[in-house]
């Protein structure tokens, strides 16, 4: 057992490049940005531009295949492109994709050949920004409860209904959305997938006001919006995985919605946070009191198991190796990790946590975000209750059938 | 043992009720969390003090209604369901009970009655950046010049102090030990009180820039106030408790009502045992909350020794109110972070009520000395 990203020398030349890339295609300004909630246009555009960059060499999506625009890149050279943008405080896609990072899968699991290409491509390579859309009014936790519809019409399906807590600031080219084509039809198969050009006459974007509303966000705070759909006429050539096969289809969104990939990224803010007690801040520090230094190393273990999680998740799904509740299990974990570790926040900062001021607050703000963040994250991608529904039947409990993971290749 | 309310309470209760329904409904208040310009004070202050709550924790020879805490802590308990925001609590509840155990008769007969008549809110300026609430965290210091006394120094975090019209200092004097008390003028030349943005309510920054405290303003013994402003903090926080528990149940009463009626996979959530396992943690903690703040009061207004009931309601409150809403947005999850459903009100309340006169962690190393545990 390894656990270091130790380079060979193939590697070492291979994060030397991607270093030397990096120096050149990043420009000042979006490295480090604490506030992803009041990511300004600017900032937006230069992640895109960055994107761009990178998907023209195959890095956006490098683990996906060269002939859709990644790079069939390995596991370990994957872990050396994020971490090399991770020490500059960037992701893989660098800016919010939910779309690409879970439709992209999708289509390559259940796509058509031509599909791959068409629908791939222009994601991997940075051309299109794509959201996902699945939450309704009516169907949070029950995705398969969802009204919106897609009737067929000729070459075409009409799309009317609504879907909400759907992306980010600065807009999309794309959505991926999961709807129902057949409305009298059993449920479970009664759904399909289709991409959506979002410039099509008769949609509708409005921005929701939620606690951690504002700006460019991610997959838990930030900007999120409602989407109204009246009369949408889509190409049928972009519904994916065939008609009414859209809960299979889901199974793969889900698996890397809930985690199943992992991440290799830090929550970074505890580290900065870590920092920020240790040093001087108006003539005293936080970790002179012995009660807060037990309290950071409290949190300090509770950030390390979670992101042994994603470690762990990402070796599964980078080596193509069998999983049953893992995904789960880091999603519950971060979700109840990360309010965890904004409560211990506030105890060991006191007041502090919780001001933007700018005399005032620590991290610029980041640490009050992160008291909003906590708690807006416990939703997204199912709530907690979910996670433990679906780890409890990938376990077989009470002697039940094992539910398998869902399909990532 | 009868652990009821009496007859008075029932109606203070009433009409609180209707008052947070009617003056102070959720879409009243979350504009106020919206809109920064809206002013809390033109909203309610008038109506608060003709309902007489400004007066009630206040003895009748001082122009209050002599009210008991219990009697207090109800209403405190119903405003807590808005929750309604203002300086009613640091005014006429926190301020005031300081000023009866520390204060000259001049100074009460002077100062008591404006209070109790919702001319004069006051506000306890005693955090400073090195935030704390036991004596030692006091640094600031005040310079005595003849007679009077020169004020400079920063307090953080002061609640309530954007709406005083009055500010009760605390600090030491140079060259002395222990703690005084000094009441200044809010427009006084020299403070400046800024009021600090973030996941938090009504908490400011108050700068004192060689302000001119006269010697009559001195509030008790120079160097000994301590004992006095203890006992008066003392006295309200169960009130303050109070008002916890009200955001408890509120918190409580919409999770249930929602639970009944949200439907997923063809049933009402609330028929899931995942879905009331939160339930069951949320009115585990209210309660909690609930029953040692009322022991606290009862203790207090039967002049008790009542400082570990106290250390016990505060510590259990701020915990209980922070996880009840934390247990709200697990039965909620989308819906309960969309500001005009009116559940963050109470989250960001419970955030910001956390360390006010004291975080868990204070009271407990209090409670460790009650327990005769260290010296």
């Amino acid at each position: 057992m390894d656990f270091a990203i130790e380079d060979s020398p193939e590697q070492t030349e291979f994060r030397k490049e991607v270093r030397a890339f990096l120096e050149t295609a990043v420009p000042p300004g979006i490295t480090h940005t604490v506030d992803a909630a009041n990511q300004p246009r600017e900032q937006y555009e230069l992640r895109r531009d960055l994107g761009r960059k990178l998907g023209a060499k195959g890095w956006l999506y490098p683990h996906m295949p060269k002939e859709y625009g990644g790079s069939d890149m390995s596991s370990d050279e994957v872990m050396i492109l994020n971490d090399e943008l991770t020490r500059i405080g960037l992701a893989l896609p660098p800016y919010y994709d939910s779309g690409g990072r879970m439709g992209g899968p999708s289509i390559l699991v259940w796509g058509t050949e031509e599909q791959k290409k068409r629908l791939l491509t222009p994601i991997f390579r940075g051309e299109v920004r794509t959201w996902q859309l699945l939450s309704e009014p009516g169907a949070g936790s029950d995705l398969a409860g969802i009204k919106t519809t897609a009737i067929r019409d000729g070459d075409h399906y009409v799309v009317n209904g609504q879907k909400m807590w759907v992306g980010s600031a600065h807009g999309a080219e794309r959505s991926w959305m999961i709807v129902v084509t057949d409305p009298k039809g059993e449920r479970h198969k009664n759904l399909s997938w289709i991409m959506v050009d979002m410039s099509l006459p008769g949609i509708t974007v409005t921005p929701m006001e939620t606690l951690a509303t504002g700006g460019e966000g991610g997959a838990g705070g930030g900007c999120k919006n409602t989407v109204f759909f009246d009369n949408v006429r889509i190409p049928a050539e972009n519904l994916v995985g065939g008609e009414n096969n859209g809960w299979k289809v889901a199974t793969t969104h889900l698996e890397v919605e809930h985690g199943g990939t992992g991440r290799l990224q830090d929550r970074r803010v505890i580290g900065e946070f870590i920092d920020y007690c240790r040093e001087k801040h108006n003539g005293f520090a936080i970790a002179d009191d012995p009660d807060a230094r037990e309290q950071i190393a409290e949190m300090f273990i509770e950030g390390e198991v979670m992101r042994l999680f994603a470690v762990r998740n990402h070796w599964l799904s980078h080596t193509n190796q069998p999983r049953s509740y893992e995904g789960a299990q880091y999603s519950l974990r971060r979700k109840l990790g990360s309010l965890d570790i904004s409560e211990r926040m506030l105890r060991i900062a006191g007041p502090y946590a919780l001001t933007t001021d700018e005399r005032w607050a620590p991290l610029q703000g980041a640490i009050e975000y992160f008291q909003r963040d906590g708690i807006t994250s416990l939703h997204p991608g199912a709530t907690t209750d979910i996670q433990k529904v679906i780890m409890a039947r990938r376990m077989g409990t009470g002697g039940r059938e094992r539910e398998q993971a869902g399909k990532l290749r | 043992m009868d652990l009821s309310l009496n007859e008075t309470q029932k109606l203070i209760q009433d009409a609180t009720k209707d008052f947070v329904r009617g003056a102070c409904s959720r879409e009243i208040l979350v504009k106020l969390d919206r809109n920064k310009n809206v002013d809390v004070m033109a909203t309610y202050w008038k109506q608060m003090s003709e309902m007489g709550w400004t007066g009630m924790a206040i003895p009748e020879q001082y122009g209050g209604s002599g009210n008991s805490l219990l009697d207090v802590a109800v209403l405190f308990e119903e405003l807590g369901t808005g929750p309604v925001p203002g300086p009613l609590f640091s005014s006429a509840v926190l301020c005031a009970r300081i000023l009866l155990e520390t204060g000259s008769e001049a100074q009460k007969k002077a100062l008591l009655p404006d209070i109790a008549s919702g001319k004069r809110v006051f506000a306890l300026a005693f955090t400073e950046v090195q935030y704390g609430w036991s004596e030692d965290s006091i640094r600031m210091k005040a310079k005595k010049e003849g007679a009077d006394y020169v004020l400079s120094g920063t307090k953080l975090f002061v609640d309530d102090a954007e709406y005083a019209s009055d500010l009760l200092v605390v600090a030491g004097i140079e060259g002395g030990a222990g703690v005084s008390l000094f009441r200044v003028d809010a427009k006084a030349k020299g403070v400046s009180i800024r009021k600090l943005e973030g996941f938090m309510t009504a908490k400011s920054e108050v700068i004192f820039d060689n302000v001119k405290v006269s010697g009559s303003d001195l509030v008790g013994a120079a160097g000994g106030a301590w004992a006095g402003l203890d006992k008066g903090m003392l006295a309200a926080i169960p009130v303050l408790c109070a008002y916890k528990v009200g955001g408890c149940k509120k918190v409580f009463d919409i999770s249930i009502a929602y639970a009944g009626e949200r439907k997923q996979f063809g049933q009402v959530i609330g028929r899931f045992s995942r879905v009331q396992d939160h339930l069951i943690n949320l009115v585990n903690h209210l309660d909690a909350a609930r029953w040692t703040t009322y022991e606290a009061l009862w203790k207090l207004d039967s002049g008790q020794d009542a400082a570990s009931s106290v250390h016990i309601a505060k510590a259990v409150s701020s915990e209980s109110y922070l996880n009840a809403c934390d247990y709200g947005h697990e039965v909620h999850a989308g819906i309960g972070v969309v500001r005009e459903y009116g559940l963050t009100l109470y989250t960001k309340m419970s955030r910001s009520l956390y360390h006010s006169l004291g975080a868990p962690k204070y009271h407990r190393k209090r409670l460790e000395k009650e327990l005769k545990l260290v010296a």
